[in-house]
């Protein structure tokens, strides 16, 4: 069976539509996130959570109303899927008799007839969750940097610089599609905690290993298309792998979807993410990353008129 | 040929390997699920039985994260401000608390140590740390270094203290790391208690010391023990006893005693621990003197056993021959688990490791309770030794009043005794404790006095001579790192370390049978998906693929379990993902695969020309992924480590696999004639 046959599309003639459909897309999720500001879940600001299960559905005003009586006015309470599971979260994480007892007693105190057992607790104190959060910041740069570091060494440092850009396109969309689902389906519980922090590293090796694959048929068939220019170079090469590329990405969404659907609220988020994260890393490794080793080689050989390629290998 | 003889072997080895390190994680499922079937005495009879077995798969089993078990998960840090508060000489001094107060108001995120604001404020009013730090003779910059030394030695106290009481609290496998010098990640599976846990990780320290029980009168109690076990009561455990029971309680004693020495094979291990044991504390003494002391310790000794095994002494060979190993165990279910050792003259009782619980639920027991005189305690020691390939705890018969609490102690330094060589701890009292210290010492001279933290019995020297001015020193270490924990805990009597929670998640056990359940459903639909759509697209090269996904499958559980990684639910996901690359890796050999032949080239070429090509963008997209995978095992934590753990294994299995043995498979299958459809 083969989806693809010798497929012949001008991928990256059509480049500069592209550019503008990302940087459209990056735009309004920046303004979302601007406007919204980036959901930062209690790992990475300090805080306590509780994650709570009724054994009888409960409103979620009845349950608001309690925690002001018991001194947690405004906290904020997200349903888990069901009327009868609640997520509690509220910034504050006291020494000694901790918020998280205090949310106990005040649910005990103030909602009668109902019974609920605790089903996880989270406290962070701010000093640790300032340390996760940079932690966390390191790590996105450092595999950045080593992702470029061995690109230039593999195969030139202009490759390295479009996968690396691609990369960052990836993860701000990716960020700005949380904040949007964030704002729209707020039960999905996507917010940056260190479950996230995992999906978006899977999700730049993920896209790193697209863009590998590609520039990885684009350094061979240079050497067998000496006299071509490079974006038709780059066009054979995009479509020769297309069939690989449609069915990776589509068995490792398939993959991601199932995750999704059925892998429960804690690799919701994940799940969420990394599926974002495949279709814009499938996108950007033709349209960000190649576009980019194209516009580039185009300019020297503009500067150069006439010598064609620079290629070293 | 001699090329796929080598893949054959290193195939097979490596599938060997994974099964014999999974194979403990099977036996303990089984036992869990034949477990599961029995109730009360009948599982409590095969828990006894299949003993060893049950311990070996525990510890040879993949672990289950906390957020797949459910269980408690803190981080400690020390409390600068309280430490500083606990350090001063000065406690009263109220600009000093005025500034302690303020320091605790800082923020924790704040860049700047708190030991710099401290001196910024004490600057400010005109004043310095020494003075309410330092000695007079100390400059300024030596009372920092020794603050900063204090922070530092709190940690390593605090680790010391929370490793003691979750022993004592009896938790499985509970993890205790000391992470960047500063501050302890505690683990507790299966635990759902914070405010017992909080309790047990923030509390005090108590040191204490206590005197050991007389052997006599140690060894009395124990036989009334033993009684209480058998069935016999005694009415009074201390006074008169018909002549017959007294009689074949000594007897029971020499029995006992002989069968330890039967029983622990290494006979001079025991010695061996025993002059360990025997530390001695005393103020620089020569060796002659120490010599005498010891023959003369060894002559009361002498007496306390002849008392002991009293006249029935002719009784003790034909006893011991015609008592087996199992009516020993039946006459006297006591002492077969905690043995006695005739030569030690102490009443030092020897456990085997997994008869703890079983002795400590036996002194749990009301009746027993009853009949241990009130001012006797039973207590373990922190350090175990081994014999025969045992672990051997020894278990104490203390005076319950404690002479001395650790309060008095003011500083305590382990240290190698330039004259013998060998290490000490010295230890320096207050004033006020010195004096009870000298009265102590000088009327319990030859009796053992045990050092106990939090119940725990960390060591039990003999009280050489009565030690005045309270400069103590004790001797006898086996290591100077047993030197440095006697110094550590002693200090942890001194100085409370003052622990704050920055960090704690509970996950309670529905959640986590929720989360596994959920998660290993969907990632096994969403690897049969896949596997169905290779079979589909690739025929039987997808089976292929297939196979090499199981066996990746097996690797990486293989690996995890070999090196006694923890399996997270990100462990998972990461599983998941790897298996995706390991997908990928098999579309493009195969794709490249047809491209060859689509350029007619015959089969077996293009499947050589297919590896050949597709191998560069395999190396590169794996080391890509492997460098993202170290950095996320660098930066993440707990459960984040896990996924990146994971993840790199399963890049490792999965380069093997795809480029080793399937196209072995391939290679072998062509060989043979047969066709093999890429779809």
């Amino acid at each position: 069976m083969r989806l693809f046959k010798h497929t012949d599309i001008d991928f990256l003639g059509k480049r500069k539509k592209f550019y503008a459909v990302s940087i459209v897309f990056i735009i309004v999720g920046l303004v979302v996130l601007f406007l919204k500001g980036i959901p930062l879940g209690i790992d990475f600001q300090g805080g306590t959570e509780m994650q709570v299960r009724f054994n009888a559905p409960i409103e979620v005003s009845e349950l608001r109303g309690a925690m002001d009586k018991a001194g947690f006015a405004g906290m904020e309470i997200k349903s888990m899927g069901s009327a009868s599971d609640y997520l509690l979260r509220t910034p504050l994480q006291g020494e000694g008799q901790t918020v998280a007892d205090k949310i106990q007693t005040g649910i005990k105190e103030n909602i009668a007839g109902k019974d609920f057992q605790v089903m996880r607790t989270d406290k962070v104190g701010p000093k640790i969750g300032k340390e996760l959060r940079t932690n966390a910041i390191y790590a996105i740069v450092f595999s950045l940097l080593g992702i470029l570091i061995y690109l230039a060494l593999r195969f030139q440092f202009v490759y390295a610089v479009g996968a690396v850009v691609g990369l960052f396109h990836d993860v701000l969309i990716t960020i700005s599609a949380v904040a949007i689902f964030d704002a729209i389906f707020p039960q999905l519980q996507l917010e940056f905690n260190q479950q996230m922090l995992a999906a978006f590293l899977t999700l730049i090796g993920f896209s790193v290993n697209d863009t590998v694959i590609i520039f990885d048929r684009i350094r061979e068939n240079i050497k067998l298309f000496k006299n071509e220019d490079i974006e038709q170079v780059m066009n054979k090469s995009v479509n020769t792998t297309l069939s690989r590329t449609i069915i990776t990405s589509g068995t490792v969404f398939l993959t991601v979807l199932v995750l999704f659907i059925f892998g429960g609220e804690v690799l919701r988020a994940f799940a969420f993410t990394f599926a974002v994260g495949v279709i814009t890393g499938t996108y950007s490794s033709v349209f960000v990353s190649s576009s980019i080793v194209v516009d580039w080689k185009h300019r020297i050989i503009d500067k150069n008129k006439g010598r064609v390629s620079l290629s070293k290998n | 040929m001699k090329k796929n003889l080598l893949r054959i072997i290193l195939t097979v080895i490596f599938i060997a390997a994974a099964i014999m390190y999974l194979l403990p994680t099977y036996q303990d499922y089984q036992i869990g699920k034949q477990l599961a079937g029995l109730t009360g005495q009948d599982s409590l009879d095969f828990v006894t039985k299949n003993a060893d077995k049950i311990k070996k798969s525990r510890d040879g089993r993949i672990k289950l994260g906390l957020d797949l078990k459910g269980g408690m998960y803190v981080v400690l840090d020390v409390d600068v401000v309280k430490l500083l508060q606990d350090l001063t000489k000065k406690k009263d001094d109220a600009t000093l608390n005025q500034i302690l107060d303020d320091l605790r108001n800082v923020p924790e995120t704040s860049d700047i140590p708190l030991m710099e604001i401290l001196k910024q404020k004490l600057k400010e009013k005109g004043l310095n740390l020494k003075s309410f730090y330092g000695e007079v003779r100390d400059s300024e910059a030596d009372v920092e270094a020794k603050l900063n030394k204090e922070v530092d030695n709190a940690i390593d106290r605090a680790v010391e203290i929370v490793r003691n009481r979750i022993d004592q609290y009896g938790v499985a496998e509970p993890q205790i790391q000391k992470i960047g010098g500063k501050r302890i990640i505690v683990e507790l599976p299966g635990i759902n208690n914070p405010g017992e846990v909080r309790k047990l990780l923030q509390g005090t320290a108590l040191l204490q010391f206590q005197l050991l029980k007389d052997p006599e009168s140690a060894v009395k109690v124990m036989q009334s023990i033993n009684s209480i076990l058998v069935g016999k009561q005694i009415t009074d455990s201390t006074g008169t006893k018909s002549n017959k029971l007294d009689s074949l309680k000594s007897k029971d004693l020499v029995t006992s005693k002989d069968s330890t020495k039967k029983e622990l094979a290494g006979k001079n291990d025991i010695k061996k621990d025993t002059t360990k044991t025997k530390k001695d504390i005393a103020k620089k003494e020569t060796n002659k003197k120490d010599s005498t002391k010891t023959n003369k310790k060894d002559s009361t000794k002498k007496t306390d056993t002849s008392k002991l095994a009293g006249d029935t002494s002719n009784l003790k060979d034909t006893s011991q021959a015609n008592l087996s190993e199992e009516e020993f165990k039946l006459k006297f279910p006591f002492f077969y688990l905690v043995r006695l050792n005739e030569q030690s003259g102490t009443a030092d009782g020897y456990v085997r490791e997994q008869d703890k619980e079983k002795v400590d639920l036996i002194l749990k027991r009301e009746d027993v309770k009853s009949i241990i005189p009130s001012d006797v305690m039973f207590a373990w020691s922190q350090r175990s030794f081994e014999t025969g390939g045992e672990k051997i705890f020894t278990l104490y018969c203390l005076k319950k009043d404690a002479e001395l609490t650790g309060k008095v102690i003011e500083d305590a330094r382990s240290n190698i005794d330039p004259q013998s060589n060998t290490p000490i701890v010295s230890m320096s009292m207050s004033s006020e404790g010195s004096a009870d210290w000298a009265r102590i010492t000088g009327a319990n001279i030859n009796k053992r006095c045990a050092i106990v933290l939090d119940n725990v019995v960390y060591s039990a020297p003999v009280i050489r001579s009565k030690i005045s001015g309270g400069n103590s020193q004790i001797e006898g270490m086996g290591s100077v790192q047993e030197a440095k924990l006697l110094e550590i805990v002693l200090k942890a009597g001194a100085l409370p370390a003052p622990l704050k929670i920055a960090e704690e998640r509970s996950i309670g056990p529905s959640l986590g049978e929720d989360s596994i359940k959920k998660g290993l459903t969907s990632s096994l639909v969403a690897l049969l998906l896949v596997a169905l759509f290779m079979i589909v697209y690739y025929r039987t090269g997808g089976s292929i693929a297939d196979l090499a996904l199981i066996i990746n499958v097996l690797f990486v559980v293989g690996i995890m379990a070999s090196f006694k990684a923890t399996l997270t639910l990100p462990g998972i996901a990461g599983l998941v993902l790897t298996l995706g690359m390991a997908v990928d890796t098999n579309v493009l050999i195969f794709e490249r695969i047809r491209e060859e032949m689509g350029s007619g080239k015959p089969f077996r070429t293009s499947v050589d020309i297919g590896y050949k090509k597709a191998f560069s963008a395999i190396i590169d997209a794996h080391v890509t992924s492997i460098i993202t995978g170290i950095i996320l095992y660098q930066f993440g934590t707990g459960p984040i480590q896990g996924f990146a753990l994971t993840l790199l294994f399963g890049l490792a299995a999965n380069l093997f696999t795809a480029i080793v043995i399937t196209h072995f498979i391939f290679d072998m299958l062509i060989e043979k004639g047969k066709h093999v459809s890429i779809g």
